[in-house]
């Protein structure tokens, strides 16, 4: 693997500073209104959680559905990059680029609240949560058939998993919704920004985990599928 | 008459190393009509191939199955360049879309897709480099896609298609947008990749690059291959006969009997189409024919014989542009 895709990702990102610049700042004022408006904790996690978690998915679905219906997509896979390494390396590099851009919001969010070992926690939590946006936004690409549909689809799968991820709810202990919560993609994220005004988590994320090994296993065998289905994008 | 037919498998010269060999082969987009009918096409290494025929007709579809992008519904498509192994990939492509990384600059965007290739990372600044003199993109190779003219786009994405050296090349309408120097560029570099061993299939509507270059031409109409052969077959096929058609009023028309010597009324139904063997040197004696019986000529067309010709014969069609 020549990480081709991954290394492109990042010079397309550095190419954009402006794009880059407004990555940074929007969720810095958004989670400074939070912050600074005395929203109860729970709410604020609520929508730090939702807020970042989107910023993934949204972030690597609908840059790929627009690539794929100008060609580009087709043309990268014709030159000769598989198709798996092609989705891995792009969410492996949208991932980190979304992870440094959200580290400031992420920051102010735990400002004052977290020791250095738990805001180091809280980092690794986030970038491993939006590896698994990114990764879900690259097959939710393939479902989509134009933009809005991509936009759409990204905000029901990530909304319809954080509310799974006990997000929008609390299920009652033992239940079989909390089994469930436990194993979700995004319970370690909320978890972890909810518990940060009350010291760190110390939890095992297993749903973080489950989902980080998985997806991109997911990933390599629905590769054919994806691009497939990105192709006909391409070709309206 | 055309040299082969549809249903003839094109013969290749004994002394050339084949490819690629499609043979019976079909094919449809979900339930529409067949795009393509029972093609049969051999493609050796050194030789330059041109698809001609109407839009619409499957030139680009065929590409695309020989690309392994398209599932044909029945036929077969074997040979060498399928089984081979290499570092590198062994087909280029270049088709209608210009789509790049349009925030990069162009040497990125080249370097990117020829790694991509298979070219190695010491190889990868020579090669993109030399190419880039070749197509004339030199002085441009550090700026951003995003501000290069659509001839510019089409040079980078020709480029970005050879720079790997492939055994196969297929190129779908590769004049589109260049200028006529980096056209006589692109026919250069073109030759040479021939004659180094590389297949060239190529699609296109510019008559003049495909008489400059292509070694055996396919006609394709409606789905099938309904003449092939090299550009020498094709063209005796035509026989050396100039062709003149006269639009004329035809509510005034009663035509003469005789327009010259060695001179032919071949087709009265609609524009009078006449044909000669004296060239352009019949037009006066035919012009003033129709003068004398008071005919009222409201247009002439001269058709000399060559592929828009044949096209135009075999299709019954003009070519697009």
């Amino acid at each position: 693997m020549k990480f081709l895709v991954t290394v492109m990702e990042f010079r397309i990102a550095l190419a954009r500073p402006r794009l880059l610049a407004f990555n940074v700042m929007v969720p810095v004022v958004l989670v400074l209104a939070i912050s600074l408006g005395g929203a109860p904790e729970f709410h604020a996690a609520a929508v730090y959680t939702v807020l970042f978690t989107i910023f993934g998915t949204f972030g690597s679905a609908i840059p790929l559905v627009r690539d794929a219906e100008a060609g580009l997509f087709g043309r990268i896979i014709r030159s000769g990059v598989p198709p798996s390494h092609f989705l891995i390396e792009r969410a492996a590099g949208g991932s980190a680029i979304d992870a440094l851009q959200l580290l400031p919001a992420l920051t102010i969010a735990t400002l004052g609240s977290i020791s250095l070992n738990g805001w180091i926690r809280a980092v690794l939590v986030l970038w491993s949560s939006i590896w698994i946006a990114n990764l879900l936004g690259n097959l939710v690409a393939a479902a989509a058939r134009s933009l809005a549909e991509t936009a759409l689809f990204s905000a029901v799968v990530t909304l319809f998993l954080l509310h799974l991820s006990g997000v929008f709810r609390t299920p009652l202990p033992q239940s079989s919704w909390a089994v469930i919560e436990a194993f979700s993609p995004f319970q370690a994220l909320h978890e972890t920004l909810l518990t940060v005004s009350a010291g760190t988590s110390t939890e095992f994320p297993l749903g973080l985990v489950v989902w980080v090994l998985i997806l991109p296993v997911v990933t390599v065998f629905l590769a054919r599928s994806v691009t497939r289905s990105l192709r006909l994008a391409s070709d309206g | 008459m055309n040299s082969t037919t549809a249903d003839e498998t094109v013969v290749m010269d004994s002394g050339l190393t084949s490819l690629i060999k499609v043979s019976g082969l079909h094919f449809r987009y979900a339930s529409s009509p067949p795009v393509l009918i029972d093609i049969d096409l051999e493609v050796s290494a050194g030789e330059i191939v041109a698809l001609l025929g109407p839009n619409g007709a499957g030139k680009s579809t065929l590409l695309r199955i020989l690309l392994n992008e398209l599932t044909p519904e029945s036929g077969t498509i074997a040979g060498p360049l399928l089984s081979m192994k290499s570092s590198r990939v062994l087909m280029g492509y270049a088709g209608e879309e210009t789509a790049h990384f349009n925030s990069l600059t162009g040497i990125q965007n080249a370097h990117f897709f020829a790694r991509a290739a298979g070219v190695e990372k010491h190889e990868v600044s020579e090669m993109v480099s030399g190419l880039m003199n070749l197509v004339g993109l030199s002085n441009e190779a550090d700026k951003v896609v995003s501000s290069y003219s659509f001839g510019a786009k089409r040079k980078l994405l020709l480029l970005e298609a050879l720079v790997h050296q492939p055994k196969l090349l297929l190129l779908d309408e590769p004049t589109v947008g260049l200028d006529p120097v980096s056209r006589d560029a692109l026919a250069d570099i073109l030759s040479k990749c021939s004659q180094e061993g590389s297949a060239i299939v190529m699609a296109s509507h510019d008559l003049n690059f495909l008489e400059q270059l292509a070694d055996r031409i396919l006609v394709i109409d409606e789905g099938r291959v309904v003449s092939s052969g090299s550009q020498i077959e094709l063209l005796s096929s035509l026989g050396t006969a100039t062709r003149f058609q006269v639009s004329v009023d035809t509510a005034s028309i009663e035509l003469p009997q005789y327009f010259g010597e060695d001179v032919e009324l071949v087709d009265d139904s609609g524009p009078l189409v006449f044909e000669t063997t004296r060239g352009q040197a019949a037009l006066p004696e035919i012009w003033a024919a129709l003068i004398s019986a008071r005919v009222k000529i409201l247009g002439v067309e001269v058709r000399e014989p060559g592929l828009a010709e044949l096209f135009r014969r075999v299709t019954g069609q003009e070519l697009p542009g």
